[in-house]
């Protein structure tokens, strides 16, 4: 994750049979505010604009229920294929995967990374009708910042 | 520490931790059921005790943790848990009876708006997650810093930080959209109904403005009106306030209602 740049801003990299987009910012708070802002299924709508619910619980094995405003129709079933607690999560289904990623960078700052990468051997005949989560990444990554260094400055 | 130093420290901080007790399970019984068994406890692991923390932390520590056996398996009561108890007083034919046995019997049987908002308050956060409930009441109601909170739930700061900011959150969500003191299009408006039928003479208007939270509708911070609101409940003692007798019969009466409750139930 090391060649994202740390500003918020979405990067996507394309090729025949698959597509990344990756996002990366620090957050001036501890790991573990992020990481319960990211396992929180229930409160995700709350304070993430690009979500509109995750039903069942982000823990190891298990299974969820996604519903994004990028495509509010579909219901996404992804399952929790990683679960390191406070380090990294990965869900995904057979077209791909998302992988979150804290690293803790001294001084209560906190790296968050998040890249997701679809595709397959089918996936030039169905590319140009899914569309750009870059604008959707920033937000992400935008309101997970916000929300945790909110959190992060209780008294 | 001896027992008898123990025991004088315990006696100082029981009313504190009877009045959480029954915040967080919303039954006299428990609660006085539950801090006899924090004392038992705590008397039997005394040589455990290492003076990390306070005696006080320590205490609430083992209630709290008495309090979340207590309620593991009950379900978290709904938002509208005051509609629902209202139906069911109405159509109780022996609700107002014992009403007026306690008006008559009681001298802690006054209404107080102010006594009813902090009722209130007990029932809507017996709503949100039982984590988030004892941080803000542990917290906010009786004054304990995050670093003593944590060590109460065995977590830590952060995650505090995370119940109590999501638990604050969530309890201006269902005041805003429920109460009439703060919202004009409020839902409820049970401390105006209860008012009229206890204090007839009363002018609500008057009355309603004694209290800074309402007095302060209009603000946009709405956090801060919640923090009002929490500084209401924490300056009444559930047990000795000028109301506590009518006040107590109320948390029953809605306990009893929501331990039969069930979500299909209408109203």
């Amino acid at each position: 994750m090391s060649n994202i740049a740390s500003n918020g801003k979405a990067g996507t990299t394309k090729s025949t049979f698959s597509r990344q987009t990756a996002v990366s910012i620090d957050i001036q708070a501890d790991k573990s505010i992020i990481w319960a802002l990211l396992t929180n299924a229930s409160d995700f709508p709350r304070w993430n604009s690009t979500v509109i619910s995750i039903e069942g619980n982000i823990a190891a094995g298990q299974t969820i229920k996604l519903k994004a405003k990028l495509d509010p129709k579909r219901v996404f079933k992804l399952k929790i294929k990683e679960f390191e607690s406070e380090n990294r999560l990965v869900w995904g289904d057979a077209m791909g995967n998302r992988v979150y990623t804290l690293r803790s960078i001294g001084n209560n700052l906190t790296n968050f990374s998040m890249v997701e990468k679809i595709g397959g051997p089918l996936f030039p005949l169905f590319a140009k009708m899914i569309p750009s989560f870059d604008e959707a990444f920033e937000h992400y990554a935008k309101d997970l910042k916000t929300e945790a260094e909110k959190i992060s400055s209780t008294k | 520490m001896t027992i008898d130093q123990f025991t004088k420290e315990f006696e100082l901080a029981r009313p504190q931790l009877k009045s959480y007790l029954l915040r967080i399970t919303a039954s006299v019984e428990d609660s006085e059921d539950l801090v006899q068994d924090t004392y038992i406890k705590a008397s039997l692991k005394l040589d455990t005790f290492r003076a990390e923390s306070t005696v006080k932390t320590w205490i609430f520590t083992i209630a709290s943790n008495l309090a979340k056996d207590n309620l593991r398996a009950k379900k978290r009561w709904p938002e509208t848990v005051t509609d629902i108890c209202r139906e069911k007083a109405l159509s109780n034919p022996d609700y107002f009876p014992e009403i007026a046995q306690i008006m008559q019997s009681s001298p802690q049987a006054a209404f107080e708006i102010k006594e009813h908002v902090t009722f209130c308050l007990t029932c809507i956060a017996k709503s949100i997650p039982l984590e988030q409930q004892i941080c803000l009441l542990l917290k906010e109601i009786y004054d304990f810093k995050i670093s003593e909170v944590a060590e109460i739930l065995e977590s830590n700061e952060a995650m505090i930080k995370y119940y109590l900011h999501t638990g604050r959150t969530k309890m201006v969500d269902i005041y805003e959209g429920r109460c009439a003191l703060i919202n004009k299009n409020g839902t409820c408006h049970q401390c105006s109904e209860l008012n009229g039928i206890f204090n007839p003479k009363q002018d609500f208007e008057v009355e309603k403005n004694k209290l800074e939270f309402a007095k302060k509708a209009e603000d946009p911070n709405r956090e801060q009106l919640l923090d009002l609101r929490l500084q209401i409940m924490k300056d009444i003692d559930p047990f000795q306030s000028r109301g506590a007798a009518l006040q107590l019969h109320h948390i029953q009466h809605n306990r009893k209602i929501m331990e039969n409750f069930s979500e299909k139930e209408s109203i």
